[in-house]
């Protein structure tokens, strides 16, 4: 309670809690507040490139589509990409690092050399030999985003196990007879959620920066999906004349990810006891 | 009193282990030491940080597991033992850490986390757990509503009696208390140390008391074990230790106590205790004793018999009871 | 009689917070004569901590000092125009693992704070440093100018923070329990440091603790608190011999160098926001009157600079 009453305390956080909470209002109820919902793969070629009007706020792209009802349906898109790549390096991060901080010897030593060496690899390299391997897309993006993204998880997690293994309620614990399960599970995990979760939430804007970029290079959404990467990788033909093109997706992959990031740092403020102390 | 809880030739080396490419040394946080608790009593082990005291509980404890020696529990050898083997056989054996509050898990409500160790010992019973755990509650003087606190909303004085209350419900025979009192006022320290007697007498307990605290020693235990570098230097009942301590070491020890009355008496010890990567030939003490003689650095004192119940490992000591 | 080195007078500090309005502290007055030594003494959450905040001037935030001074020297360090001769009191923390950045030198980060508060050449000022060491007999003055904050003992590190205290060549020191933290025996060495320091280099000393044991060791001067006031003052002999105020009493008597039978005291401090009205301690008080709950007891003074804030002091403990 007190994080939260903490985290709304501080204005910059709050700031990017409302666009991550604003965006996912729009996510959920993308096809009903959408002018043109059908925009998402029909076009009208007649109307191409229209600047911003009343009918087209946002004007229209190279096929005649509305720039704002593609923004609208993107949002779903992004969100849902960020939402299983973080959920999927979540799920081969958080054990790992569980494992490897909890036991020392050589079973903690080699988890963690291999989370170096998967830290060690370049996302965007990886995206895109997997999608020359398996077929170029959205699935093999979020692939390779999920491989690369565990690490930070594991190597958070095991921070965190490390100094909550050391900590004396864990002691007590083991004082008391409890099994290292027990111990990892009830005690150690929620102790450690916090930084999970402030994980968690910038890798949602990183994630959502990079699938845009794959997008952007072709190796992520294929056409005709209102991708916000794709949009502004359309637009490039178009420029300078049609500036609204790659405008208005480009704006909204910003405030995503600034929006993340925003909310992260102040979770992580919220959540480090440490500050929790000192602004009381 | 027969013996409950015991440990000959007791040696717990820290920090070894493999590394990946050579074993590194360890130190021997405890070197040596012969204890034995009588069934009934409170036995203190007093003595500077770092003298090892901490590292002998939780060996006794199985919690550290020790290099060599024996430790005996109601007259059974239990060492030997992987730590959770040990843990389950000195499950008669209990320990309260030295900051409660920190020993209970933060996110858990009070009563969560004592229903827990009884989850652990197989009481599964939800009614029969909150019935133990309020009969427990009241035991050591809280209100069953304290249940339903976070362990941040406990005072110092609160936590400890949770503290308590968390390893008696588990039934053991020998409480571990690790500087029971450290860090309460002494109006809180005065009513922690009255329930400690009453829980005593009611549930049957033996205490390890370990303490720096020497007025409070003196005023609970009924025997007490000096600790210096990782050895026991003198034991003995606690009326004759604080009233005729033989080792220099417990001598400036007791002096530097400070007293209501503002009393000094006794020599100072300057200087801190070596480390115990570099402990020094001989006895241990020679570098900082005030009566150390040439013999002091080439020999290592044993325990002897200085009276009734009372032992001291020093090469002077009949020397300097004469000066 | 000279001026005290240290008067404060009526003080009380208050602090609006989520629960209230706290009143921390309550009427305060206290002196400290020059050369003289006074120990504040009291249970956690007297006050005694925020008392030494307002004194160095670093009160937490929303804190409100709505009366009395705290005159240092005869100047209201509680006014703006006082405030500067705060840099003549030194301050000993409590914990000298924590003062302690642990990657900067230790003697760099003295020589920081002695450049900031007196002009003077790098040399003179590290040769005063490596004389402030010799005087706090830190083992090879010169030599501890390198050493980092880990390579010193817990004894040393607070033998660091006394000469740190001293290089702004105070009038006062402070100090919040410097022993806490330290084992009976560097306690004690500790304690005879501060002792000599009082006496050699005519220092006054305002010592916080709740040690009845150290006050005894080193204060000649007591001022117990209960709840945010003084409940007894005088010199520490005759308090810690005859306490009048029936919580001193109460107190002392949990002592265990003294306690017949470990009783504690009844109840609890009550919260700062939760004051109870009259005296502060009649709810806890065995030997309370009918007016104690009306309004705060006066001090009254007891003759040979002794008062307690206790109409019934003479009143035997039921």
């Amino acid at each position: 309670m007190t994080a939260l009453r903490l985290l709304l305390r501080d204005r910059v956080a709050a700031f990017g809690g409302l666009i991550v909470l604003f965006a996912l209002v729009v996510a959920i109820f993308a096809p009903w507040i959408a002018p043109y919902p059908d925009d998402a793969f029909e076009s009208h070629i007649m109307q191409r490139l229209r600047p911003p009007s009343a009918e087209f706020p946002f004007g229209t792209d190279n096929l005649g589509r509305d720039i704002l009802s593609r923004v609208i349906l993107g949002t779903r898109n992004a969100l849902l990409v960020a939402v299983a790549v973080v959920v999927a390096a979540m799920a081969i991060g958080v054990p790992i690092g569980l494992a490897a901080g909890w036991r020392e010897g050589w079973l903690s030593e080699t988890l963690m050399r291999v989370t170096d060496v998967f830290l060690a690899v370049p996302q965007l390299i990886l995206a895109l030999a997997l999608g020359q391997l398996i077929a170029p897309g959205i699935g093999a993006a979020m692939v390779a985003l999920a491989l690369t993204y565990w690490p930070f998880f594991a190597r958070t997690v095991f921070a965190e196990t490390r100094r909550l293994r050391s900590a004396l309620f864990v002691d007590a614990l083991a004082g008391i007879g409890a099994s290292p399960t027990r111990i990892l599970l009830l005690h150690v995990l929620p102790n450690a959620a916090p930084a999970v979760l402030v994980r968690a939430t910038i890798g949602m804007g990183f994630t959502i920066l990079t699938a845009a970029i794959l997008g952007f290079l072709g190796v992520g959404a294929a056409p005709p999906s209102p991708d916000w990467g794709l949009a502004v990788s359309e637009a490039r033909q178009h420029l300078p004349e049609a500036w609204w093109f790659p405008t208005f997706p480009g704006l909204a992959i910003l405030l995503l990810v600034l929006g993340f990031n925003l909310l992260g740092d102040g979770l992580r403020d919220a959540a480090d006891p440490r500050l929790r102390r000192s602004r009381r | 009193m027969p013996e409950i809880l015991g440990a000959t030739d007791l040696v717990v080396e820290l920090g070894a282990g493999r590394g990946l490419l050579r074993r590194r040394a360890g130190v021997r946080a405890v070197d040596g030491v012969d204890i034995s608790v009588a069934e009934g009593e409170t036995f203190g082990i007093v003595g500077e940080s770092g003298c090892g005291k901490t590292t002998l509980a939780r060996a006794l404890l199985g919690l550290q597991r020790e290099s060599a020696g024996e430790i005996r529990l109601e007259g059974r050898a239990v060492s030997g033992l992987h730590p959770r083997a040990a843990r389950r056989v000195r499950d008669a054996v209990q320990y309260v850490h030295q900051d409660p509050g920190a020993a209970l898990d933060p996110w858990w409500r009070v009563g969560a986390t004592l229903a827990e160790g009884l989850a652990i010992h197989g009481l599964t019973d939800r009614a029969e757990q909150r019935a133990r755990i309020a009969e427990t509650l009241a035991a050591v003087g809280l209100d069953a509503a304290m249940a339903d606190r976070y362990p941040h909303e406990l005072s110092g004085g609160q936590q400890r009696r949770i503290g308590l209350a968390r390893i008696l419900l588990l039934r053991p025979k020998v409480v571990i208390l690790d500087e029971p009192t450290a860090g309460l006022d002494l109006s809180v320290q005065a009513a922690v140390l009255r329930l400690l007697r009453d829980l005593r007498t009611r549930f049957g307990l033996t205490y390890v008391f370990i303490s720096h605290d020497l007025s409070v020693v003196r005023r609970v235990c009924d025997r007490v074990a000096v600790m210096y570098l990782g050895r026991v230097v003198e034991h003995g009942s606690a009326a004759t230790l604080f009233a005729e301590p033989r080792h220099p070491y417990t001598r400036a020890l007791i002096a530097a106590a400070p007293h209501l009355d503002g009393r000094e008496s006794g020599p100072s010890l300057p200087g801190d205790p070596p480390s115990l990567r570099a402990v020094p030939p001989g006895c241990r003490f020679h570098p900082r004793c005030a009566a150390a003689a040439a013999g002091c650095a080439q020999r290592d004192p044993v325990l002897e018999e200085a009276g009734a119940d009372h032992a001291v490992a020093c090469l002077r000591w009949r020397d300097l009871d004469a000066a | 009689m000279s001026t005290p080195v240290l008067q404060v007078d009526g003080l009380a500090v208050h602090l609006r917070g989520e629960g209230g309005l706290a009143r921390i502290l309550d009427d305060v007055a206290l002196t400290v004569p020059r050369g003289g030594t006074l120990g504040v003494v009291g249970e956690s959450g007297c006050g005694k901590s925020t008392l030494l905040r307002a004194i160095l001037g670093i009160l937490p935030r929303g804190a409100e000092t709505p009366s009395g001074a705290i005159l240092f020297e005869g100047r209201d360090i509680l006014s703006d125009d006082g405030a500067s001769a705060r840099g003549r009191i030194g301050f000993v923390p409590q914990d000298p693992y924590l003062s302690l950045n642990p990657v900067f030198r230790a003697g760099d980060q003295i020589l920081e704070i002695m450049r900031r508060h007196a002009p003077g050449s790098r040399r003179d000022h590290r040769d005063r440093l490596i004389e402030l060491f010799r005087a706090v007999q830190l083992p090879d003055p010169e030599g501890a100018l390198r050493k980092y904050p880990h390579q010193f003992s817990g004894g040393q590190r607070q033998r660091l923070l006394i000469a740190a205290a001293l290089s702004c060549d105070p009038a006062l020191v402070v100090a919040d329990e410097p022993t806490t933290a330290l084992d009976v025996t560097t306690q004690r060495e500790i304690l005879a440091l501060l002792r000599a320091l009082v006496a050699d280099r005519g220092l006054s000393l305002l010592f916080v603790t709740h040690d009845f044991g150290v006050l005894a060791a080193i204060c000649a001067d007591v001022a117990v608190l209960y709840a945010g006031r003084v409940a007894e003052a005088g010199p520490t002999r005759a308090v810690l011999d005859a306490p009048r105020h029936p919580y001193t009493r109460m107190l002392l008597a949990c002592h265990p160098d003294r306690a017949t039978d470990l009783a504690g005291i009844p109840g609890t401090v009550p919260a700062a926001t939760a004051q109870p009205q009259g005296c502060r301690f009649h709810p806890r008080c065995p030997i309370v009157q009918p007016g104690c709950a009306a309004q705060a007891p006066p001090m009254v003074a007891l003759g040979a600079g002794r008062g307690v804030a206790c109409p019934w002091h003479e009143v035997a403990l039921a």
